[in-house]
């Protein structure tokens, strides 16, 4: 090809090489050399039929307990039907009219998280945008989000100091712009139980007390959590970050066997309705940060993280796509490329996809390149975004988007917040017609 | 409370930017232009360099990890663990070997922390390590130097206790934060969970002569229980 | 130590009840593990109350001490406390009480005698604080806006203190209280308080011991009593003879404005009560006029621009106060020499820094210190605690000047001293510490500790470092007077 011949030995080295340009991948040393051997591997990928992906496994089922989620979900009958697709018939299928939001959930069941994967390699960031704006996941935990038309948020009210006053502050702040109808979730810097349930009862007051339709969540370790949750915490939703290996959530300090308890514990516990009461979050490069990424490339142990997270039938995923820094994802660019890939696939897994949009002082990056991430991102219907006070986070140091961001893309693509968030930020005269009103953006409406 | 109270109230308890306002759905001009100018200094400060003049007025001679360029360093934090063999060849000849405690300063992801912070912090640890009866050989400062460098530096000056001062990835709060990472015997394969760090050391933050005076008790501790890390905790 | 907790006990010996409280309080780290050390009392738990014991006096002037130490023995023998489990508290003389003659040797020789670090207090101003922590008056302050106050009325005395945002920003005593009037039940006036006996004239009203008396006299000083006090709480015109109710010389400036007004003490547990007490025997019930004070304070609750609520702990409200709340603790690091602790009643000297030329600030420290040497005490190894506020420093050349500087003028104005006790506002103390310790070799004893914000004319306690290297704290505030 282009007067050069190239070999790939393993099915591992050509989900490699056929990525886009990543700077993670160059690290872990697996990446395309050049631009020619990246469209060589892409060629390849393309001819792979989705058995011949599944009876190669990156990393054997026997080996790993994410390999094994993955298989035992592969639905057979399906999987029959389509296992001498090519990947590029499967995207062709995909982008096709024929493929309707019913149809694409019927065929992810019978695909596993490296096929979903490859077909994301095939795609132009277009592709990534027309096919995920067709899915849709509806998921409920005290209030329900994910429905057409809607663009929910995180109200992600940190401080560097776990202060309630200022958590409560700031939490006033995202309301009064009708932000927080996904969750209000606290990342804390404190991994105590009793600065988690202490964060979840001040968050649960203020729903509490202004009759707030939506969740809470502390996104503290998950064995931290359980213990709060056991001295009677009020927590809707149980979070968790999720890696593709074994390995990998090893390093997170969890195991299928601590998820699953955690799961059996919030169906007795929980403050909220449910079904749903997962809250997961990923971000491409975490397996090669802690050593577990087996010479796999960093978009395929994503999709395994999806893969991972859908037994649990999760309220929110969130990818933090710029969280990790350079050495994972350089520049905009490849964030922007990476928060489009990961929407698809855990929309194409049948997750309530969410991004944090964001980056780290350290990328080529700034503010204006998330602000069209966001837009590429809602455009393709994203079921939420983060939402940080001028999007500036003072405890984790870095910048997703703002309350402004998020009221801006709604009100641009005519969005709504979830059905009943809206109803109560009319109640409180926040917002009227789908606007915001005049009286929105004071925090101070709190204070009453 | 009157309005502009009860905002100022809410405003106090958090370094967030809150209260800002509006202009339909986006903010404020000034709000918006304050924001730039902080992301501003935050690249800044990865990109730029320690005030020579500093490092000579404390007596730090300069040594190089691979790291190469700042675009290399940035894509490739493996690199900045490793000193150059001509930088191992300057620390073997002019440091004191096997010393009781190795302090080592370096830029990191932020040149202006280490300008804005290191004349107050660094006799401040050597008053700190003095109370404790603790003995520093020869300090030294790394250019592009990244966390684990202290694993490469260990392994040839064998130590019983290393510190090494580093720049932070600077946030919008503010550019000049450092880092104390501290281990006990530092060596090749030392892994995260065998170091202490004392972060966010500046003045809006963990005040730095506070810091650099708790950081003798830290080492004393280490050299007493012969560890450190999360069983040091 | 992630977490740890200690036992403390509060002793209230008042005008006419003595009880003791015994409490948990826990401490927890409220830092993350890449920041430095920082603990905070973070539960306050009361795991026993004593009965209300009758005050025991030998004569109208004299406690009987004996008498106090053997129901305290008995106390502790009964929940099987050791006084080395007694890590914390406080002993106070409140009401009238305090102007026995042998009152402060009672406070101090009981708390030698009731735990490791139990310290001694009095003083109007430090009961009403005591009690405007145990009401909860303080916490309340903490969740609601503007000013809350909370007044305990016993029997000699009510002592109102004032808080906004869980800080105390006043404090006021009056001489109201039961025991001011003594009966027996067949209206048979016993014993009236000096400060009441000059009160009544003025106000057109009187009373005289060893008289019989009516229900219509005692309401109308009841009234009277209640009815001017409240309105000078409420910053109205009130009759000029209220000011023989003023103890102590009445307030400088004006009292803050209240918005809420908590009531705690014996009075507020008889305000429960809603039968008014109509007849002699159902007022003098208890020997005095506490019901009909009680009965009054409910009457004319609703006549003021404050909210009136009482309090949760109503008779208890000073030892729990005393228990629970008296102490602090210092930052977690600090620098101290832990053979010199503990060390007892400190005077404060107060001294801002303000990072003017170093020369004018080391004439401000020494105008501080020969101002302390009047009252610091003489001849001791500590005479006095360094309470360093203002700016805080962050520059070493800066802690250098500021460690010569107090050590020259410390020398200069305390020579005789061995120990040096600084207590920083800032977070700055084992920098400052090792500072002084450095430039002083081993001449002085440095015990620095910070995260400590003590006023002009406090005293302040500090106790043995508990592990995590941290000290117990009692501040004895005098700073109202």
């Amino acid at each position: 090809m282009l007067g050069q011949t190239y070999q790939f030995n393993s099915l591992k080295e050509i989900l490699a090489k056929a990525n886009e340009e990543k700077s993670g991948d160059q690290l872990a040393g697996i990446g395309a050399a050049d631009a020619r051997e990246r469209i060589a591997a892409k060629f390849v990928l393309a001819d792979l039929t989705l058995g011949e992906i599944r009876n190669d496994p990156l990393l054997p089922p026997e080996e790993d307990e994410v390999s094994r989620v993955i298989e035992e979900n592969v639905d057979e009958a399906v999987y029959s039907g389509i296992r001498n697709w090519s990947v590029a018939e499967l995207r062709e299928y995909i982008l096709s009219h024929k493929a309707g939001p019913g149809e694409l959930e019927r065929i992810s069941s019978g695909m596993t998280s490296e096929m979903i994967a490859a077909v994301a390699k095939l795609m132009s960031n277009l592709d990534l945008i027309t096919a995920a704006s067709k899915l849709r996941t509806v998921t409920r935990c005290n209030t329900e989000i994910g429905q057409r038309g809607v663009l929910a948020t995180r109200a992600q009210p940190n401080h560097p100091s776990d202060s309630i006053p200022g958590i409560v502050a700031a939490l006033y702040e995202a309301l009064s712009y009708g932000i927080g109808d996904a969750v209000i979730g606290i990342n804390p810097v404190i991994d105590s139980a009793e600065s988690v349930k202490a964060i979840l009862s001040a968050t649960k007051e203020v729903m509490d007390r202004w009759s707030i339709p939506t969740q809470n969540c502390v996104l503290a370790h998950v064995t931290t959590q359980m213990r709060a949750i056991e001295q009677g915490a009020p927590m809707d939703l149980l979070f968790q970050s999720l890696a593709g290996t074994e390995q990998g959530n090893k390093g997170f300090g969890v195991n299928i066997r601590l998820l699953d308890e955690a799961d059996g514990l919030m169906r007795m516990k929980r403050a909220s309705l449910g079904p749903n009461h997962w809250y997961f979050e990923t971000g491409q490069g975490s397996e090669l940060s802690s050593y577990a990424h087996f010479g796999i490339d960093q978009v395929t142990l994503e999709s395994r993280c999806y893969g991972l997270a859908r037994q649990y039938k999760p309220f929110l995923v969130n990818t933090v796509v710029g969280f990790i820094g350079p050495e994972y994802l350089y520049d905009s660019k490849q964030v922007i490329r990476a928060g489009l890939e990961d929407h698809f696939m855990g929309k194409l897994h049948g997750l309530p996809m969410g991004v944090d949009v964001c980056y780290t002082n350290h990328m080529q990056a700034e503010q204006n390149d998330m602000e069209n991430l966001g837009v590429l991102l809602t455009s393709a219907g994203v079921n939420f975004l983060i939402g940080v006070a001028m999007a500036d986070d003072c405890m984790l140091n870095y910048q997703s988007l703002s309350f402004h961001d998020l009221a801006a893309l709604r009100e641009t693509f005519g969005l709504h917040p979830a059905p009943a968030f809206e109803e109560w930020l009319v109640k409180m005269g926040i917002m009227a017609d789908g606007r915001l009103t005049d009286a929105a953006g004071d925090p101070t409406l709190f204070m009453g | 409370m009157g309005d502009r109270e009860k905002l100022e109230s809410l405003m106090k308890s958090t370094p967030a930017r809150i209260g800002v306002g509006r202009a339909g759905v986006r903010p404020l001009t000034h709000t918006m232009l304050q924001f730039r100018k902080d992301h501003a200094a935050a690249v800044d400060a990865v990109y730029g360099e320690v005030d020579e003049s500093i490092l000579r007025q404390l007596g730090l001679f300069t040594v190089e990890t691979c790291y190469g360029n700042k675009e290399t360093y940035l894509k490739r934090p493996d690199l900045g663990r490793i000193i150059t063999d001509e930088g191992m060849e300057v620390i073997r000849e002019r440091c004191v070997k096997q010393p009781q405690i190795q302090i080592v300063v370096s830029d990191g992801l932020s040149a202006d922390a280490i300008t804005a912070n290191i004349l107050d912090v660094y006799p401040a640890l050597l008053d700190s390590l003095r109370v404790h009866d603790l003995n520093p050989g020869t300090s030294f400062y790394v250019k592009g130097g990244r966390v684990a460098c202290m694993d490469h530096i260990g392994e040839v000056l064998q130590p019983d206790a290393l510190v090494l001062l580093i720049g932070e990835r600077p946030g919008l709060v503010t550019a000049r934060s450092m880092s104390a990472y501290m281990c006990y015997k530092p060596r090749k394969g030392t892994i995260e969970s065998d170091r202490n760090v004392i972060s966010n050391i500046h003045p809006g933050g963990t005040p730095p002569l506070e810091a650099a005076a708790h950081i003798g008790t830290m080492l004393r501790g280490m050299l007493e229980r012969q560890t450190s890390g999360t069983n040091f905790y | 130590m992630d977490e740890l907790s200690f036992t403390s006990v509060g002793i209230d010996i008042g005008t006419s009840t003595t009880k003791l409280i015994v409490s948990r309080l826990r401490l927890g780290r409220v830092s993350g593990a890449f920041h430095l050390p920082r603990y905070e009392i973070t539960e306050r738990e009361l795991r026993y109350a004593s009965p209300i014991y009758s005050t025991p006096l030998l004569s109208r002037d004299e406690i009987d001490m004996d008498e106090v130490a053997r129901i305290l023995r008995q106390e502790y023998d009964l929940i099987g406390l050791s006084l080395s489990e007694v890590k914390s508290g406080a002993v106070i003389i409140t009401g009238e009480t305090a102007t026995k003659t042998n009152a402060r040797r009672v406070v101090h020789y009981l708390a030698e005698r009731s735990g490791d670090f139990v310290v001694a207090a009095a003083g109007a101003d430090l009961e009403g604080l005591l009690a405007g922590k145990g009401s909860g008056a303080e916490q309340r302050s903490r969740e609601t806006p503007g000013v809350v106050a909370n007044v305990d009325i016993g029997g000699g005395t009510a002592n109102v203190a004032y808080f906004r945002e869980g800080r105390a920003i006043g404090t006021v005593t009056f001489h109201v209280g039961g025991r001011l009037i003594r009966l027996d039940e067949q209206g048979c006036v016993i014993s009236v308080s000096p400060h009441v006996q000059g009160w009544l004239p003025e106000r057109g009203l009187s009373l005289t011991a060893g008289r019989k008396t009516t229900t219509e006299q005692l309401e109308a000083i009841a009234s009277a009593m209640c009815g001017d006090m409240l309105a000078y709480l409420a910053g109205e015109a009130v009759d000029p003879s209220f000011c023989h109710l003023i103890a102590g010389s009445p307030p400088a400036g004006p009292l803050p404005e209240i918005d809420e007004l908590m009531i705690s003490g014996g009075i507020s547990t008889l305000m429960a009560n809603p039968e008014v007490p109509d007849t002699m025997a159902a007022i003098a019930r208890y020997g005095d006029i506490g019901p009909l004070l009680a009965s009054f304070l409910r009457r004319q609750a609703d006549k003021w621009p404050f909210r009136i609520v009482t309090s949760s702990q109503t008779v208890r409200a000073t030892v729990i106060g005393a228990g629970m709340q008296s102490v602090e603790i210092s930052g977690s690091t600090v620098h101290i020499d832990p053979s010199v602790l503990p060390l007892r009643n400190l005077p404060v000297l107060h001294l801002e820094y303000t990072g003017m030329p170093v020369e004018d600030w080391s004439r401000t420290a020494d105008d501080a210190m020969l101002e302390a040497a009047r009252y610091a005490l003489p001849g001791a190894e500590a005479p006095c605690a360094i309470a360093l506020g203002g700016e805080v420093i962050h520059s070493y050349a800066a802690l250098q000047r500021v460690a010569r500087t107090l050590l020259d003028t410390y020398a200069a104005h305390f020579s005789g001293a061995s120990i040096m006790v600084v207590v920083c506002d800032h977070d700055m103390a084992k920098a400052l510490g090792q500072a002084l310790s450095i430039r002083c070799g081993k001449r002085l004893s440095i015990v620095c500790i910070d995260q400590i914000r003590v006023e002009r004319g406090d005293y302040i306690d500090i106790g043995e470092p508990l592990p995590g290297y941290l000290v117990p704290v009692v501040i004895k505030t005098l700073a109202f007077s």
